[in-house]
């Protein structure tokens, strides 16, 4: 064992690293190695779709700027796979654990165990119920009311519309639709009278489902203003429903998500979404890489003891909002880096 | 030539031939596909991941192994008794909330909040089983309905308590326990499942309601028709199920404390996937708990390292549908294949020469010359009896035979007119004696040695040996026991003829031409039973000699009579007494005159003599041609034989035309005549023994009273 | 000789099914105006129309004493990979053609393994929809979701959300696919084949049918009804998520054939069977759309419904220890 960490050094001696022949500006040798060496690892929900993989995006590019190393546990939409990957990561126990919960509760335990072991954890977009050493990530309830307040501008009845809304969630134990249905509620009660929820369902973040049931919603209410959305993956299923109905410009979808090309600033220009909220998963990916390191250079004394909160500033485009670079490619990310 | 022929001879002794069919005809070989694949997951995966293959990653995993494994087990249970549980996943989840919301959000007492948990499972078990084993609805169906169910329940229950839940207000040092800590550095849960697979080892090998849900599961309608409890075994099978799920769902709320729409989903798939790779098959009667340990770390193993490996999107997908198509595939084949390979590689030749065949041709001046000394043959019992291999005469003249059936018949003196029921006793009775208190003693092909009382009592004398070390057939188990004596001291002496074959393939023993028998002791004083005499070729009749020390034997694809000492001074020696048979030797009993009758079943041909040198050409017809058209010794033509105990043969009486008795396998002489039986004859003949003391008993002769 | 056994004993789960249809239609029909406009009437009918063409194929695959899990997998990535490959500047004509070879490829690797490899139909197909879209989506997909961009304003787009005379085309291609699946059961010699497979495998092999090319035909045969649905639900929403394939929504369209009539046995049922479960879904998600009914509620509503249906067939026509299949589960 020695004789083979005794290779190993020789072995990391004889590639010298990049920045061992810049000159020290007294903090940037000290930093790098730092980096140098530790691991990363990187459990989302799944690999395979714009917000996970604009963050690995982010990781990969600098794994191979400072020399870390990533390892990527793809659970692919398992909570239980995830749950086991993430204690099989706690024994190998890896520098920092970056984590995409896909529900409130599912993490909380192996969350806790992972501070008790000592790893520094980061968690991404969704907040679990146990806090980690960072959270990046959306405030779902502050979306939730940006769109019913969006809602209530275009569909309120003092501002001459129906008033009549349907809610779309997701998967109804994740965050998104646990603090999105309160804010929904708690604003619409703020402002009484305006809305009125004729219908809330759930779609599992399937736009056909989304489709089926709002091709039915859209039948049950011809008076209908507006679709309170979820995700943007999914609502596309119900502008489909209402470009299908010939409603399109009549009633309004109001949705959020990452911010990518494909998803977001299309659909708000062919008019699919009226208005859609962004949390930017691309400066995601940058505050991700930030944290990355602030806690590779300077890790927690003690794991989880004081949790920072990066919440994501939310940006709202608009067919009128729309300025070229509202939205990001996952192309670009992975061509230029977030 | 001789070179070559003792080199043959060499190769057919040394190298066992035989065990690679015995390997295959093992119930265990089964496992054989699902290891080989464990091996290939772990050395393919080991290769590509670093630590895969140590001890902290294993047991990184054994947590989660432990909940598949309950899982795993249910499944198995129902896969076996017929049906298939696809409500797992669901009850799973159930139990998991269930759980979390009685101790954590209402601080219940952790035995009730695991107990309410448990009680859920099997409630919904219940249900499913009701519903499947005594209104009869289709499994899947009923199964795909009932997950639906609960899983929407769980998902309603979820929306309000979520939160909740996972928040306790109580504390238990015993859930604590379970959740953290470990013992010998397992996990709780992991031992658990462990004990669970025991006890489910048990019940399904070893005990009644376990070997019911195999019946049910290998022919509903034959164990319907058998009077078991087919509606209860079926509906116990998802109460299983059911408790097994809910139990790997409390484990699962100890693990994470946290209840989502995801937890539990898809486990109906890995543990279904599970107990097929490890080879439990679909639709029922084939499997073991250990296939289902077995399956269950394969499709761990694979799960997990798939998602180690890091592949891009979907590659997961790729590999898992792959290992499970490519397992699956294997079972198939093994299963549709085994029994042909088995039946190609069973039968293994040996290498056997014969002396010289002696010559039996009318007027040759032989002492086994032709003669028709049969030919005017009384028989009894014409068309009422089926294969009395062996008759014997009780003290008053009645005649006791076994047959196929299963019986012993009576033939009462002195006519011999009806044939009566004497006992049934199952299998198929062989050799016959009585012992001194006049019990009749029965060698019992398929089942041991019995004897039965005068007053119709049976009891089982012995049925198992010493098992011999290494021995792949299990041969402590008596399959073919031909015929017994006994000696002075109370010793019975009895052949078991092969361990290789069972009755109905007696005859293919002889294309092996192995010594596949012995001659077991059994010591009614001590209950002890012993093989003393192993690897004899068909050991057959057994017969003692006058001189209360010694019995002879007949081995009947030796050709030859030998004479072995169980007492005395040259106690175990063995000596041949006749060497070359002109036939194949059946039973022997004694005669008046102080020679010992032997029966000649068949006779020797030169074909049969020539291929018996040739072990390959056995070997390529057993392979190549279908059985009705194999060369077997002939077994259609026969004599009895006379012999002193030294060997000479004083007479011999043929039956030229082969119609009164054309298989002859044993004789019994009582009082001037000569009953003769076959094993496959419908008769029993008799014949009036010229000259013979007509007063001479067989009982008699062996309490000393004659000669 | 098909579905026939059934009715003779006494009132067929066809029957009962369409009686409880009945019931809940009246039921909502009173009680909710909008319900019974003719409008929403099609939108029921549009609503369950994937799910009704999916189902066609799954009762080609059970009449023929198969099962294909492998449908939703054929649909979502043969559909996606069209959507892809005229993103990339494909010609949406060949980009189809290209999508349904891939769809015909899985269902023949399904085939092959169930005829000639003997390897159980429902074992075979569960994991080819994991391989198939493990494959497709790690080799030739670059995200989950797919939308439908390049094709958007060609004849492609109308597939799934155009309409003639008022009734959506994808209500219209559920007629015509259950009509031509309808006529080659009921009329084509190698529809006849399948039931006499479906009932009894050997005995169809001793009369000297083709057996393993008829498995081979029946597989090829979903696989393209399960791709023109994906081009359907593709075209409805814009967009297509691959994911679907590892959604439970396998199991919903065998509730919709076994609900119907068709035995999971083989060889009984009609595609009549299949429009009488779809219907009688679609009745019931649609009438509890309208209530409002919380999702969850629906489905446990809809799993009840189905429970007491096959109960009460069971009651109705109960299996005999006697006569039941072994391994038929």
């Amino acid at each position: 064992m020695k004789h083979i960490l005794k290779m190993a050094t020789v072995a990391a001696a004889l590639a010298a690293p990049a920045w061992a022949e810049k000159p020290d500006d007294g903090l940037v040798h000290e930093s790098a190695s730092a980096m140098e060496g530790k691991t990363v690892a990187y459990v989302p929900i799944a690999m395979g779709f714009d917000l996970t993989e604009a963050w690995a995006s982010g990781l990969r590019k600098d794994a191979e700027a400072w020399g870390y190393n990533l390892t990527i546990r793809d659970p692919n939409w398992s909570v239980d796979a995830g749950a086991q990957a993430l204690s099989q990561l706690i024994t190998e126990k890896p520098d920092v654990i970056v984590v995409h919960p896909p529900e409130i509760q599912a993490y909380a335990r192996l969350l806790k165990q992972a501070a008790r072991a000592g790893i520094p954890v980061i968690t991404m977009n969704l907040k679990a119920s146990e806090n980690t050493d960072y959270f990046i990530g959306a405030d779902w309830y502050d979306i939730a009311v940006q769109q019913t307040e969006q809602l209530i501008e275009i569909c309120g009845k003092s501002n001459g519309g129906s008033g009549q809304v349907a809610v779309i969630q997701g998967v109804l134990t994740n965050p998104t639709s646990q603090y999105g249905m309160m804010a929904i509620e708690a604003t619409m009660a703020a402002h009484e009278g305006e809305l009125e929820m004729v219908s809330n369902q759930a779609a599992d973040w399937d736009a056909s489902k989304a489709h089926a049931i709002a091709t039915t919603v859209l039948k049950a209410n011809p008076d209908l203003c507006g679709f309170a959305g979820m995700w943007d993956n999914m609502d596309v299923g119900i502008a489909a429903a209402i470009k299908e109905a010939g409603k399109q410009g009549d009633v309004h979808v109001v949705t959020s998500g990452g911010g990518n090309k494909d998803s977001a600033c299309d659909n708000v220009e062919n008019g699919n979404f009226d208005s859609y909220i962004s949390y930017d998963a691309a400066g995601q990916a940058r505050d991700l890489m930030m944290a990355v390191r602030a806690v590779l250079q300077n890790p927690p004394e003690e794991a989880a003891a004081h949790p920072v909160a990066v919440y994501t500033p939310l940006k709202t485009i608009t067919k009128e909002s729309l300025y070229p670079g509202a939205c990001w490619s996952l192309d670009d990310l992975n061509t230029y880096g977030p | 030539m001789s070179f070559r022929r003792s080199l043959a001879r060499a190769r057919y002794k040394y190298v066992p031939d035989h065990v690679l069919g015995e390997l295959l005809s093992k119930n265990w070989v089964d496992n054989a596909i699902p290891v080989l694949i464990l091996v290939l997951t772990l050395v393919v995966l080991g290769s590509l991941l670093d630590g895969l293959v140590s001890v902290s990653s294993l047991l990184g995993m054994s947590a989660q192994y432990g909940e598949v494994l309950l899982v795993t087990i249910g499944m198995t249970v129902v896969l076996l008794a017929g049906g298939i549980d696809l409500s797992v996943g669901s009850v799973f989840a159930l139990a998991n909330f269930v759980m979390l919301a009685l101790f954590n959000m209402m601080g219940l007492p952790i035995g009730v909040a695991i107990f309410g948990a448990l009680a859920c499972g099997a409630a919904v078990g219940a249900v499913n089983g009701i519903l499947i084993g005594y209104l009869k609805l289709r499994a899947f169906l009923t199964t795909l309905v009932s997950m639906i169910i609960v899983r929407a329940i769980v998902d309603m229950l979820l929306l309000s308590y979520a939160v909740k839940i996972a928040n306790p207000v109580t504390e238990s040092a015993f859930w604590d326990f379970i959740s953290f800590e470990t013992l010998w550095g397992l996990p709780f849960s992991f031992l658990a499942a462990a004990v669970v697979a025991i006890a489910g080892h048990v019940l399904l090998t070893r005990l009644r309601p376990g070997w019911r849900i195999l019946a049910v599961g290998g022919s509903r309608r034959s164990a319907y028709n058998a009077g078991l409890p087919v509606k209860r075994t079926v509906a116990s099978t998802y109460v299983i199920s059911g408790v097994l799920a809910a139990l790997a769902g409390v484990f699962y709320a100890s693990r994470l404390n946290a209840a989502g729409s995801g937890t539990g989903a898809g486990l109906e798939i890995v543990a279904l996937t599970a107990a097929v790779v490890g080879g439990n098959s679909l639709g029922g009667g084939r499997g073991s708990i250990f296939k289902a340990v077995l399956g269950a770390v394969i499709v761990l193993l694979v799960t997990n390292s798939v998602i180690r490996l890091g592949l891009p999107a979907g590659g997961d997908s790729l590999v898992l549908g792959l290992i499970l198509l490519l397992a699956v595939g294997i079972d198939v084949k093994w299963v549709k294949n085994r029994s042909k390979l088995v039946s190609r590689v069973y039968v293994s030749p040996a290498h056997m020469e014969l002396s010289e065949r002696p010559e039996t041709a009318e007027g040759s001046g032989s002492p086994y010359a032709l003669n028709d000394k049969l030919a005017d043959v009384e028989l009894i019992g014409l068309g009422q009896i089926d294969g009395p291999e062996d008759p014997v005469l009780d003290e008053d003249g009645n005649i006791y035979a076994g047959t196929r059936h299963g019986d012993i018949i009576r033939f009462r003196a002195p006519d011999f007119a009806e044939p009566e029921v004497f006992v049934h006793i199952g299998g198929h009775p062989l050799g016959l004696t009585f012992d001194r208190d006049g019990n009749l003693l029965a060698c019992i092909a398929g089942m041991g040695v019995y004897s039965i009382s005068p007053q119709r009592e049976i009891r089982k004398l012995t049925d198992q040996t010493n098992r011999s070390l290494t021995s792949i057939i299990d041969d402590s188990r008596m399959r073919l026991a031909d015929d017994l004596d006994v000696a002075p001291d109370g010793r019975i002496f009895f052949s078991e003829a092969t361990v290789r074959f069972d009755m109905s393939d007696w005859m293919v023993d002889a294309l092996e031409a192995r010594g596949n028998g012995r001659i077991i002791s059994f010591d009614p004083a001590s209950g002890k039973t012993r093989t003393i005499l192993p690897n004899l070729r068909f050991p057959n009749g057994i017969c003692m000699c006058r001189d209360g020390e010694s019995f002879l034997f007949a081995q009947t694809w030796g050709c030859s009579i030998s004479r072995y000492w169980f007492a005395g001074p040259k106690t175990g020696k063995v000596d041949v007494v006749v060497p070359d048979l002109p036939g194949y030797p059946d039973n022997i009993n004694r005669a008046s005159d102080g020679g010992y009758w032997v029966a000649l079943v068949g006779m020797r041909t030169p074909a049969f003599d020539l291929i018996l040198k040739n072990p390959a050409l056995r070997k390529r017809m057993v392979e190549r041609v279908a059985p009705d058209e194999w060369l077997f010794p002939n077994m259609n033509y026969g004599c009895v034989v006379k012999i002193d105990i030294d060997g000479t043969v004083t007479d011999c009486l043929w039956d030229r035309s082969g119609t009164n008795h054309p298989m002859i396998t044993s004789m019994r002489e009582h009082k001037g005549w000569l009953y003769l039986g076959g094993v496959s004859n419908n008769r029993i003949g008799r014949y009036r023994i010229p000259g013979a003391d007509p007063e001479w008993t067989a009982a008699k002769s062996y309490r000393g009273e004659a000669a | 000789m098909s579905g026939g056994g059934k009715k003779a004993r006494g009132i067929s789960q066809e029957g009962i099914v369409i009686a409880i249809s009945a019931v809940i239609f009246l039921v909502f029909a009173v009680t909710q105006p909008v319900f019974r406009t003719p409008e929403n009437i099609l939108s029921l009918i549009q609503n369950v129309s994937i799910l009704g063409i999916l189902a066609v194929a799954m009762a080609l695959t059970i009449i023929g004493r198969g099962i294909d899990l492998s449908l939703v997998a054929i649909m979502a990535v043969s559909a996606a990979w069209v959507l892809q490959l005229s993103n990339n500047g494909m010609p949406i004509g060949l980009a189809c053609l290209i999508g349904l070879g891939l769809a015909l490829l899985i269902g023949l690797v399904n085939g092959i393994l169930i005829a000639y490899l003997e390897i159980p139909a429902i074992f075979a197909t569960l994991a080819i929809a994991t391989a198939a879209y493990g494959f497709v989506r790690s080799m030739l997909l670059e995200d989950n979701l797919i939308y439908l961009k390049a094709a958007q304003d060609t004849w492609f787009k109308v597939i799934g959300s155009g309409d003639v005379l008022g009734v959506p085309n994808p209500v219209i291609l559920f007629a015509i696919v259950a009509l031509v699946v309808h006529l080659f059961l009921k009329h084509a010699v190698k529809g006849r084949f399948l039931y006499a497979m479906g009932e009894n495998p050997s005995a169809a092999r001793i009369t000297g049918l083709p057996n393993r090319p008829m498995v081979l035909l029946q597989y090829l045969l979903a696989a393209a009804i399960a791709f023109l649905a994906g081009l359907i639900m593709a075209t409805s929403v814009d967009s297509i998520e691959t994911r679907i394939a590892r959604s439970t929504l396998v199991y919903d369209i065998i509730l919709v054939v076994v609900i119907g009539g068709v035995g999971l046995a083989g060889g009984k049922g009609k595609v009549r069977n299949v429009i009488v479960g779809t219907l009688m879904i679609g009745i019931l998600l649609n009438g509890m759309t309208i209530l409002n009914t919380p999702y969850t509620i629906q489905n446990i509503i809809k799993s009840v419904i189905l429970l007491a249906a096959i109960i009460v067939d069971s009651v109705m026509n109960p299996r005999d220890e006697q006569t039941s299949q072994q391994g038929d589960i």
